[in-house]
């Protein structure tokens, strides 16, 4: 006993058990699951993002040159100025992510069975797909289809060379905005290329829907802006126009919630106050402007001007507040604050830009800007310059022989729309009512249609239709999981790659995306893998295709720019929006391979605005009477010409289906081909996801009316589908309809994505734009019940 | 008469099987423990402080140009002066044959390694002109390397300087002691 007690009081005088304790917390923290960098040397490799088309420049910190080990921004560019977004911050979670495909792989099963696939060698891969082309392309290349969401890349051009010289016209582009406001600008303005906004410089904001703080197409740019609104001894005044108070509406200084997909009729009434009290610029109208008083069509017909259509009566404060559920004298405020403010801009917009808007709405936006004077040259509006990159021109175009006989299969039908666009729902449509002729193999590039397609089941029998579909994705997403061939990407931090100008930016911008290490699985840069394929099939398709390397033709791209001689290279900060349109840019490279070495570093091109011409129409001046659209036809109303409220009417009776249900997007979430990674997945508030629980949001009014409160599981049923999630009983909705986000519910990846919430592309209806034949989405009707 | 007496010698052998049991924990704690927790690692190679004397500790254990510490000097370092061997020593021929030659960098087994969760940068250190040898052993004269005693349950060297430590300096230089300064 004595020996214990003195064994034990000697015992605590010794390090013994408190070295014991205190080594058994150490080891604690050092379990070998537990993730631990690497150790080295770091070192900062400049690239720029092409996660999203926002362009911004970036840093890789690389540990031993072979590790990454964070993202961050790029000081020395002038978009982001060195901020980035979550989805920047979160892309080494894609490069390191185990829903990576690490090799090609085959179907050998039903296609969607993930146990099916089969890796295969690049060799047989690339052997078997040439063989497939080489069958269409003697039975007829126009069976050849591809969708890609790459549009503000060389890729984009690449794969319409590839296709143009194969012979098929069927390449189609994931939705966006910018298809539609491409189309607004071509009418009016006679530029084929979206319209770009000078924000930095507006004195006052009016915000049709434009989720500027909500990720927008280049959401770091549009952070800038507001940085810069808010920082100046005058801060910018914001308003924002929408149903829903999103980030953007609660950061605004005056939101006006509205009836969903009513923007354009407040734009169109705010344009009658100012006309009617002769409150506009008159000079800019007067001189510049085709359609603002009547007109006379090429057949000699008297037609309606814009001037009288918004003047009547049905554009008047009391009528648009009856639509937008606005009050009128808040109307005549807001109409009084635009027309006065000198420095006032319109900017719109459909959620994060991914999905194309009603035509006429878009020109409605164009046209109060042009009240406004903003598409002056010196004007806060302009339209995106062209980047003179050398263009890639098929050495013989196969295309033109076989059009005529085989058009691009959305337009293969009876009856087409006046100015055909990105047709993407009118392709699937086409395949899966029967076309006119079959596709036989569908190449599906850096997209995922299968789950961010609103509507998706759209694509999925399509899908079914296509006897070979062939996924370039870099990850086991959705798309690929249906796929009968995988042959993946590079991740995009691993490969070469573009940036050609910035969504909504007024200046010209162009950057090399370049790889911040090595390819770290058996993967290949799908540009590479065109050139093999081109290289096997030979002939003309060969000598339109002649690089080797990616790299290879980036340079042959950059040469472009460097013969045009325009431009210069920024490599440290500047303030890019102090260049107007006109300002002289001295080039600060000697020659095309001095260029390429300096982008390949990281750093980047720009050129001033170009401001906007309308040479290029018919008039030689903007038209808000778009004569294009009734080319061809005896149009009876005067109205098709011009820009009106012109809401597209969902399907279903309003008395069966009571509700409105529209998607929302947040910055946390990312809703195009990229799914959300779990960094991002941890920034979600437990309003909108919580669990694997999605939640829909609902006004408090619309909760009682329902006997529904908060965190309730209920049933919402669409038009189009069904599926279960929980209420989110809350002021930001607007009374009568339904909110929810976008981007979850994925089916494929891996545990921590696949079945997060629900798809909201299952539930929303698309409708085809009367003008351009694209897919439009702003609500669709629903039910919703407690279960 | 018979109790007492019992009792005191109970008492004696009470109070030595108590010194004994004290005596050997101490033993026990002070001597065996920590020879039987700290294993000897020999380093791959020996190297010798002593014979680099002409240069001082900056000139291998070098700030890299953005600031940051590079620690041990890579291999690329050695082969500036041993391309090819410069004595006849094991070491001089192990360094060679086995490293130089075959460019692999020397796998050192590091004394001073902090945790992961420890952020710490020499470069603030070294600009408040704090000597090496106020954390690490003194080198100077340093012929042989010492082995590596590494703790067996948590796998850090014994010379790993802990908290208490860093926060006492601190303490004395005025220096913040706030958590955020060495865990971020």
């Amino acid at each position: 006993m004595q020996f214990a007690a003195g064994a034990v009081g000697g015992t605590l005088l010794t390090p013994l058990p408190w070295k014991l304790a205190d080594d058994s917390a150490v080891w604690s923290q050092n379990w070998s699951w537990r993730p631990s960098p690497e150790r080295g040397e770091i070192t900062k490799v400049p690239s720029v993002c092409t996660l999203c088309a926002g362009g911004c420049g970036i840093q890789a910190r690389i540990v031993n040159g072979h590790r990454a080990i964070l993202i961050e921004g790029n000081p020395a560019n002038p978009v982001n100025e060195g901020s980035v977004c979550a989805l920047a911050t979160s892309a080494l979670q894609f490069l390191y992510a185990p829903y990576r495909v690490a090799q090609p792989l085959k179907q050998t099963k039903k296609r969607g069975d993930k146990t099916g696939f089969q890796a295969i060698s690049w060799e047989q891969a690339q052997t078997e797909l040439s063989k497939k082309l080489e069958e269409i392309r003697v039975e007829g290349p126009q069976s050849l289809a591809c969708i890609t969401s790459s549009r503000r890349s060389s890729m984009d051009d690449l794969w319409a060379q590839f296709l143009t010289a194969f012979g098929s016209p069927n390449l189609f582009k994931m939705p966006s905005q910018c298809d539609s406001s491409r189309t607004a600008a071509q009418l009016t303005t006679g530029n084929a290329s979206p319209f770009a906004f000078d924000l930095e410089n507006a004195g006052y904001v009016l915000s049709f829907g434009a989720s500027l703080l909500d990720g927008c197409a280049a959401s770091s740019r549009a952070s800038g802006a507001l940085r810069r609104w808010k920082k100046d001894r005058y801060p910018v005044k914001i308003v924002q126009v929408e149903s829903r108070c999103s980030i953007t509406a609660s950061k605004a200084d005056t939101f006006l919630p509205i009836n969903p997909g009513t923007e354009a009729a407040l734009a169109m009434g705010i344009a009658h106050l100012m006309v009617n009290g002769a409150n506009y610029d008159a000079y800019f109208v007067k001189n510049n402007v085709f359609g603002f008083e009547d007109w006379t069509d090429a057949n000699g017909k008297k037609r309606q001007g814009f001037k009288n259509l918004v003047a009547s009566s049905a554009y008047s404060p009391e009528q648009v507040a009856k639509i937008t559920g606005l009050e009128a004298a808040k109307i005549r405020e807001v109409a009084k604050e635009f027309a006065s403010q000198p420095k006032a801009l319109a900017v719109w917009g459909t959620g994060r830009a991914d999905i194309s808007n009603n035509t006429y709405h878009e020109l409605v936006f164009v046209a109060l800007n042009a009240l406004k004077g903003n598409l002056k040259p010196s004007g806060l509006i302009a339209v995106a310059p062209k980047v003179p990159l050398s263009d890639l021109l098929p050495q013989k175009d196969i295309l033109s022989e076989n059009a005529s006989q085989h058009p691009r299969l959305d337009l293969a039908k009876a009856q087409s729309c006046p100015c055909p666009q990105n047709g993407l729902y009118g392709f699937l449509d086409a395949i899966a009512s029967g076309p006119k002729y079959p596709i036989k193999l569908l190449m599906v590039h850096e997209a995922n249609p299968a789950h961010c397609l609103p509507e998706n089941k759209l694509f999925m029998t399509a899908a079914e239709k296509v006897a070979t579909l062939v996924s370039f994705s870099s990850y086991m997403d959705d798309t690929a999981l249906l796929s009968d061939y995988i042959l993946p990407n590079h991740m995009a931090l691993e490969r070469f790659d573009d940036v050609i100008g910035v969504p909504g930016a007024p200046y010209g911008y162009y950057a090399v995306s370049s790889p911040i290490l090595k390819p770290l699985l058996d993967t290949k840069h799908t540009g590479e893998v065109l050139m093999k394929l081109a290289s096997t099939l030979g002939g003309t398709v060969a000598s339109s295709i002649p690089w080797k390397s990616y790299e290879d033709f980036l340079k042959f791209r950059v040469e472009g720019i460097a013969k045009a001689k325009t431009g210069a290279i920024i490599d440290k900060p500047i303030d890019i929006s102090s260049i107007k349109a006109g300002d002289p840019v001295t080039p600060n490279y000697s020659d095309g391979a001095d260029l390429f070495k300096k982008l390949k570093a990281g750093t980047c091109w720009h050129d001033a605005p170009t401001g906007v011409t309308f040479d290029k129409t018919s008039s030689g001046k903007l038209e808000l009477a778009c004569q294009s659209i009734g080319k061809g036809t005896q149009a009876t109303d005067d109205v098709i010409y011009l820009p009106h409220f012109s809401p597209l009417k969902p399907s279903g009776s309003e008395s069966e289906w009571p509700l409105l249900l529209v998607g929302y997007s947040i910055p946390q979430v990312s809703c195009g081909y990229l799914a959300n990674p779990p960094f991002m997945n941890k920034l979600v508030p437990d309003s909108v996801l919580m669990g694997n629980e999605l939640f829909v949001d609902l006004n408090p009014q619309t909760a009682a009316s329902l006997g529904i409160t908060q965190g309730d599981l209920v049933m919402v049923k669409t038009t189009q589908g069904e599926a279960s999630a929980k209420a989110n009983v809350t002021p930001a909705a607007r009374p009568g309809v339904l909110y929810i986000p976008r981007g979850m519910g994925h089916k494929a990846y891996d545990e921590y994505i696949e079945n997060k919430g629900v798809n909201a592309c299952n539930l929303m209806e698309v409708q085809l734009d009367p003008v351009s034949g694209m897919g439009t989405v702003w609500a669709t009707r629903a039910q919703l019940r407690r279960v | 008469m018979k109790e007492e007496k019992t009792s005191a010698s109970g008492k004696v052998v009470g109070t030595l099987l108590f010194v004994l049991g004290f005596a050997g924990a101490m033993v026990l704690g002070w001597v065996v423990f920590p020879n039987l927790l700290y294993s000897q690692k020999v380093q791959p190679l020996n190297f010798s402080h002593a014979a680099h004397r002409d240069n001082d500790c900056d000139s291998c254990h070098k700030f890299r140009p953005d600031g940051t510490y590079a620690g041990i000097p890579k291999i690329s370092n050695c082969k500036e002066c041993h391309e090819s061997a410069q004595g006849s020593s094991e070491a001089e021929r192990i360094l060679v044959e086995e490293y130089v030659a075959k460019d692999r960098e020397i796998p050192w087994l590091v004394y001073a390694r902090q945790p992961d969760n420890v952020f710490f940068s020499h470069a603030p250190h070294k600009g408040k002109q704090i000597e090496c040898v106020r954390c690490h052993r003194d080198v100077a004269k340093e012929e042989k390397l010492p082995p590596l005693r590494e703790d067996r349950i948590t796998g850090y060297s014994m010379t790993t300087m802990e908290m208490t430590e860093c926060e006492k300096c601190h303490a004395e230089r005025g220096a913040s002691n706030n958590c955020e300064v060495c865990h971020k």
